[in-house]
């Protein structure tokens, strides 16, 4: 007797798309910080608060510890919201993938040092 | 129901069981006779230095590994699920282990009498390029890779039927690669320049 093998239900894209974009999210913060940072000196004292508020030896490696923590807070914060709005739906892959490309694009460009410095003291 | 053990099966835990206590018998025999004390060498950052490039480490493999899953996923000829799912697990905890013990080691990068002083005074371009990017690329493998690892994982077989979600994986996995790379370059190189 033949026994027919059953695939299991597909699952929806929605918490796929939105792992991705938040990922690119995340970066985009990164990216935004850094050159926030370089372009203004109370906000480079407020990422260190932001350091200094949770992160062991925040003290003593300065403003990153802070960047680190919006680009951490961000990633996790908009994975969490895109995962809840979109659990059950059918987003595309695709567009999510394509969007997170330009993203981490932009983000890698943000924080080249030549690129930040220009654009903050502009 | 009577559960009985696959042929072959004692064979095989007998067989890693020897290997373990081999092992086991081997490391402690290293740990008495060899000088083990002067293996990280006699800085005060010995060990934060070696926990990095030993994290590092393992994320070079991983990372490498992941690329060519990535390029037969591509094709659609990706192998074994299993392997590939425990590969992007392992590659997501190397990268977080390599990005905060990499933050425990800027601590005396960035120190009074720190490489960063020195590359300030003598070469500026050194850290405020190279190694300012280098901190930011780093950060870059954590998110990539812990998606990578997340959709092979949520989605297991499903990524066969779905094309599109898994090109996207394989994408993540070389752009993982592909930051490791350019951290991993600069940081060796800085390192070469002069170490914390």
């Amino acid at each position: 007797m033949m026994t027919e093998r059953r695939m299991a239900p597909r699952l929806p894209t929605g918490p796929a798309a939105a792992a991705v974009v938040a990922a690119g999210l995340g970066l985009m913060a990164l990216g935004l910080s850094q050159v926030g940072a370089e372009a203004s000196e109370s906000f480079k004292a407020w990422l260190q608060a932001v350091g200094n508020a949770w992160m062991p030896g925040a003290g003593g490696i300065g403003p990153y510890s802070g960047k680190e923590t919006v680009a951490l807070v961000v990633w996790c914060g908009t994975w969490a919201g895109l995962h809840f709005a979109w659990r059950r739906r059918e987003v595309s892959v695709t567009v999510a993938g394509v969007a997170a490309l330009i993203l981490i694009g932009l983000a890698t460009t943000l924080v080249w040092p030549p690129v930040t410095e220009w654009l903050a003291h502009r | 129901m009577e559960l009985r053990p696959e042929p072959g099966a004692e064979p095989t835990r007998a067989l890693w069981i020897a290997v373990a206590v081999l092992g086991l018998v081997g490391a402690a025999f290293i740990a008495v006779t060899a000088p083990l004390d002067r293996l990280l060498g006699t800085g005060a950052e010995a060990v934060r230095s070696a926990v990095h490039g030993l994290a590092a480490g393992v994320l070079m493999v991983t990372a490498t590994i992941g690329v060519f899953q990535a390029y037969r996923m591509f094709l659609g000829r990706a192998g074994g699920l299993g392997e590939v799912q425990a590969g992007s697990v392992v590659n997501a905890i190397a990268a977080v282990v390599t990005v905060v013990s990499g933050n425990w080691l800027y601590i005396p990068y960035r120190s009074a009498a720190g490489p960063r002083q020195y590359f300030l005074q003598v070469n500026p371009d050194v850290h405020k390029v190279f190694f300012e990017f280098k901190e930011f690329a780093a950060l870059f493998v954590v998110p990539l890779s812990v998606t990578a690892a997340y959709l092979l994982v949520r989605y297991g077989e499903d990524l066969a039927r779905r094309r599109g979600l898994s090109t996207v994986v394989a994408l993540l996995l070389v752009l993982v690669f592909f930051y490791f790379a350019v951290a991993f370059g600069l940081g060796a190189a800085i390192t070469k320049l002069r170490s914390v």
